[in-house]
């Protein structure tokens, strides 16, 4: 659609950046457990050692290997925030371009049941769940993206109201175009910063969630994860492995974080091309 | 004395080729009346009048008959034609001096007639000829004179007087006006109004259209040789019927029409009848309208059907097919298939209300095919909700709507696309009504992709950029490639625009669509609007809230107030002669005249009577308590208890 939308797009540092974080996130979610050079879960180690050649961040309280655990980690809180994300941003843009464009009974419908979910804590049902039936780690994503598609309905309701009225919109629907023609050519391109911020979002939101649970304790605590690792390591917060076993869980988890954000903010502006000018008029 | 002319043909021979000048002519001049003839040149109007007279050259070849007083002229017979000429039917040429002697003086040419068949004295003869030259205007001082000594209009004056100088009972005038100033006109004006009251068919042939109307009772257009359309004089500006009778009446510049001048699309010069060879025939004789530059290749025009069909913008398959003939609707004959010019669009009783407040009261809007309509009011008229009926966006709470003679609210249920391909719709704000996530090449295809036009990728590109040009927009592919907020509001609207015809829409609709461009900007895009009615016979229903900008465009014009058509007809009557209280207050504000008092009570819902009696400096008792309906006052409708007679 956009022509120059690959070469505007490899000059934004903020996408440069994001792209890089997320790849290396995504690659070492892929890749990290073939690569991990020991078992995470082999307990044969001296525990509590410092880094040494072998092993990269040294051994745990629990005689493993920090490298290995980390890298499973990773795959782990990566995997849940995508899934938990993804499924929320299809809800929600489902539930909400319907209850826009279609309106009446099914918007009062759908959107009462929105606000119904809007009032329960996610965390508190997440912790319930989770000490009370200990499900799969993919179940809690699931639960956690049933949670959370509300606010992104409401958005996309809210900007297919408007959109409903917008002269273009209007324009096409004089022209003949269809709900499916409308639907795809005006209102899902129309919507597309919003899509990426809400995924964005819930992403970050996911991954947060995730690491919260996990220094909870209520995974499987033979889970790897981001968060079981930092609250394993913050119990020794007063001995000399905080900077091998408590900072690097901390620092992955803030570049997930920061990548998932930046890749969202860049294709955001060059999707928008009234936001490219405005952010380029800013940074200039 | 009466003139009829019964199933006339003139053919010029010439070797091979025959220009057929007249065909099937038939008109009837009674006692004391005038008929204009007017059509373009080449029509065939001055060979129609020497028809008459039996003045055509050796090559001509005539069929039918001319009846003077019911008895048949024999054009072959010269010497009987002799005693008619002058006497019983007198002629007044073109080309003024041209056809004097230039070694007589004009006294002795205009007596001559006199003279020779009227069997008069020399001396009797001049007294009559001073006598009827100074009845013509002419200074006694010119008398003596040579032709090449006297002016155009003095030399018109003396044919004049060499015509009337018999008494013929018919008089054919050919061209008297076209070299003559307005006021010489009247000499014309004044002998024709004479010779009317003195009971002579008066035969005027003219392209003057304004003074067509003026001075003949009835008027005959034709073209190409035939008779298109025959209608009362005071018509012709008003209500014409037929659509080349309409393309005529636009390039004419009235005194009282503000609309910018429109010619008919395409050319016509005369028609040749020729024999050759023509596929599997031999010696196929077949008819041609000659255009310029136009070989005999591709110069072919259909050998039978209308022979307006080729300019006209609503002929359909069928008027390239058989014979058409002539056809009695009202006060006028046409020689139409479709019965002269067709209606469009044709809203009755419409109503809308927006929760309590009434946007339409029960509303009637017809626009015929090819022809402006505009509609005019202050905001919150309910023009926009009019036109967005019209367009079937909206739809009205009563009523029926009436598109090309089928009902809008059934096309709409049953297949709303082959409608939407029809109306093309431009919007107030251009910025708004493009998606700013399209190209400029998206924009303008999008109507192409919604209507599955044009499948090959290449095929839609060629489309879109041959709309741009007809909108004289950029065709190049950095341009296409452009995106909306790279564009300024003119280039925007023109974008619109192509959108609106890529589909090639018989109506469209545009709403205020040059109120938000600046003065240059609009006239470019107007006289585009005005370029596309004449190449495309587009139908437009116009909204504006500017009354100045709309007389330069509209046929036609309808006034709103308050959801209700309080004023509708012509746009030079309306323009000229306002009947309404509320028009004359519009056309004086755009003037600069603004009245406080008079804007007093804008928004005021008035159930029971006028909804302008607040307002209005003419209101009377029954005002407040009657609302008036539409009434005719000459060829306007106004709905007023006291509509204004007088002029603006």
């Amino acid at each position: 659609m956009h022509i120059n939308m690959s070469r505007d797009l490899w000059q934004d540092p903020w996408f440069l950046v994001g792209l890089s974080l997320t790849l290396l996130f995504a690659g070492l979610a892929l890749l990290g457990p073939p690569l991990a050079p020991f078992d995470p879960w082999d307990i044969s180690f001296t525990p509590i050692s410092s880094p040494s050649a072998a092993h990269l961040l040294g051994i745990n309280d629990g005689g493993q290997d920090i490298f290995s655990e980390l890298l499973y980690a990773i795959r782990n809180t990566v995997a849940f925030g995508l899934l938990s994300g993804l499924t929320a941003l299809v809800i929600g843009v489902l539930i909400g371009a319907i209850s826009g464009w279609f309106g009446g009974f099914v918007d009062a419908i759908l959107m009462r049941i929105a606000d119904i979910i809007l009032a329960i804590p996610a965390i508190m049902i997440l912790i319930l769940t989770a000490a009370l039936f200990q499900p799969a780690s993919y179940i809690l994503a699931l639960i956690l993206a049933s949670l959370m598609w509300p606010t992104i309905g409401k958005a996309i309701r809210a900007q297919t109201l408007s959109l409903r009225e917008s002269l273009h919109v209007r324009a096409a629907t004089q022209m003949g175009g269809g709900n499916w023609h409308i639907i795809r050519r005006h209102l899902i391109p129309e919507m597309f910063p919003l899509y990426l911020i809400g995924f964005a979002a819930k992403t970050r939101m996911a991954v947060f969630m995730e690491a919260s649970l996990a220094f909870l304790g209520l995974f499987d605590p033979s889970r790897k994860s981001l968060g079981m690792m930092i609250a394993y390591a913050l119990k020794y917060y007063y001995m000399e492995v905080w900077w091998n076993w408590l900072t690097p869980p901390i620092l992955c988890l803030s570049l997930v974080i920061m990548g998932v954000t930046f890749l969202a903010i860049s294709l955001e502006k060059v999707v928008d091309p009234r936001l490219r000018e405005a952010l380029v008029e800013k940074t200039a | 004395m009466n003139l009829e002319i019964k199933n006339l043909d003139v053919a010029y021979g010439n070797g091979g080729h025959t220009i057929q000048a007249l065909e099937d002519v038939n008109l009837k001049i009674d006692q004391g009346k005038c008929l204009a003839l007017v059509g373009e040149s080449g029509s065939g109007k001055t060979t129609l009048g020497k028809a008459c007279l039996g003045l055509l050259t050796n090559n001509a070849r005539q069929r039918g008959t001319i009846l003077l007083n019911g008895q048949e002229i024999d054009t072959n017979d010269e010497t009987a034609l002799n005693t008619i000429r002058w006497k019983s039917v007198s002629m007044v040429f073109q080309n003024g001096a041209a056809n004097l002697n230039p070694a007589h003086r004009i006294i002795d040419q205009v007596a001559e007639p006199l003279i020779q068949h009227g069997g008069a004295g020399r001396n009797e003869a001049r007294g009559h000829a001073a006598k009827v030259l100074e009845e013509m205007g002419l200074p006694e001082a010119c008398f003596g004179r040579y032709p090449h000594q006297l002016s155009g209009g003095q030399v018109q004056r003396v044919l004049l007087a060499m015509a009337m100088i018999l008494d013929p009972g018919v008089l054919i005038l050919d061209e008297p006006t076209s070299a003559l100033d307005a006021l010489t006109k009247g000499v014309v004006s004044r002998v024709i109004e004479e010779g009317r009251s003195r009971g002579k068919a008066i035969l005027l042939i003219t392209h003057d259209l304004e003074f067509a109307v003026r001075s003949a009772d009835s008027v005959a257009v034709l073209y190409l040789g035939q008779i298109m359309e025959t209608l009362p004089a005071d018509e012709l500006f008003s209500n014409p019927l037929h659509p080349y009778t309409l393309a005529l009446k636009r390039s004419y510049p009235a005194m009282n029409s503000a609309r910018d001048l429109g010619g008919i699309r395409g050319d016509a010069f005369y028609r040749t009848i020729h024999q050759h060879g023509h596929e599997d025939e031999t010696d196929y004789l077949h008819s041609h309208i000659q255009v310029p530059e136009s070989s005999h290749k591709d110069g072919h025009a259909p050998p039978s059907g209308c022979l307006f069909s080729e300019r006209c913008t609503q002929a359909i398959e069928e008027c390239q097919k058989g014979r058409v003939g002539f056809e009695q609707a009202g006060t006028h004959t046409v020689r139409c298939l479709r019965r002269g010019i067709v209606d469009m669009l044709e809203l009755k009783g419409v109503e809308k209300g927006y929760d309590s407040v009434a946007a339409l009261c029960p509303i009637d809007l017809l626009v015929k095919a090819g022809e402006i309509f505009s509609l005019v009011g202050e905001t919150g008229s309910g023009k926009t909700t009019l036109a967005m009926t019209a367009a079937g966006v909206t739809r009205p709470d009563q009523g029926s709507r009436l598109f090309e003679g089928r009902d809008m609210d059934r096309w709409i249920k049953k297949d709303y696309k082959s409608l939407a391909r029809r109306i093309g719709v431009i919007y107030q704000n251009p910025a708004e009504s493009i998606s700013h996530r399209f190209s400029v090449l998206e924009t303008v295809a999008e109507p192409l992709t919604i209507h599955r036009v044009g499948l090959e990728k290449g095929e839609r590109v060629e489309r879109v950029k041959k709309c741009l040009a007809d909108v004289h927009l950029s065709t190049d592919r950095a341009f296409l490639e452009r995106y909306p907020h790279e564009l300024n509001m003119g280039a925007l609207q023109r974008i619109c625009l192509a959108r609106a015809l890529v589909l090639g829409p018989r109506l469209l609709i545009a709403d205020e669509p040059t109120s938000s461009l600046d003065p240059s900007v609009q006239a470019k895009v107007l006289k585009l609007l005005l370029d596309l009615q004449i190449e495309r016979g587009l139908t437009m229903l116009f909204v504006s809230h500017d009354i100045g900008l709309v007389r330069k465009i509209s046929d036609r014009i309808g006034v709103m107030l308050q959801g209700q058509m309080v004023e509708r007809g012509p746009a030079s009557s309306i323009l000229s002669q306002p009947c309404h209280p509320y028009t004359r207050l519009l056309i004086e504000s755009v003037r600069g005249a603004f009245s406080l008092e008079l804007n007093r009570g804008n928004n005021r819902q008035y159930p029971a009577g006028c909804p302008f009696a607040p307002r209005c400096p003419e209101r009377r008792d029954v005002c407040d308590k009657k609302p008036p309906q539409l009434r005719n006052i000459g060829h306007v409708q106004v709905a007023c208890h006291f509509p204004v007679e007088r002029p603006l």
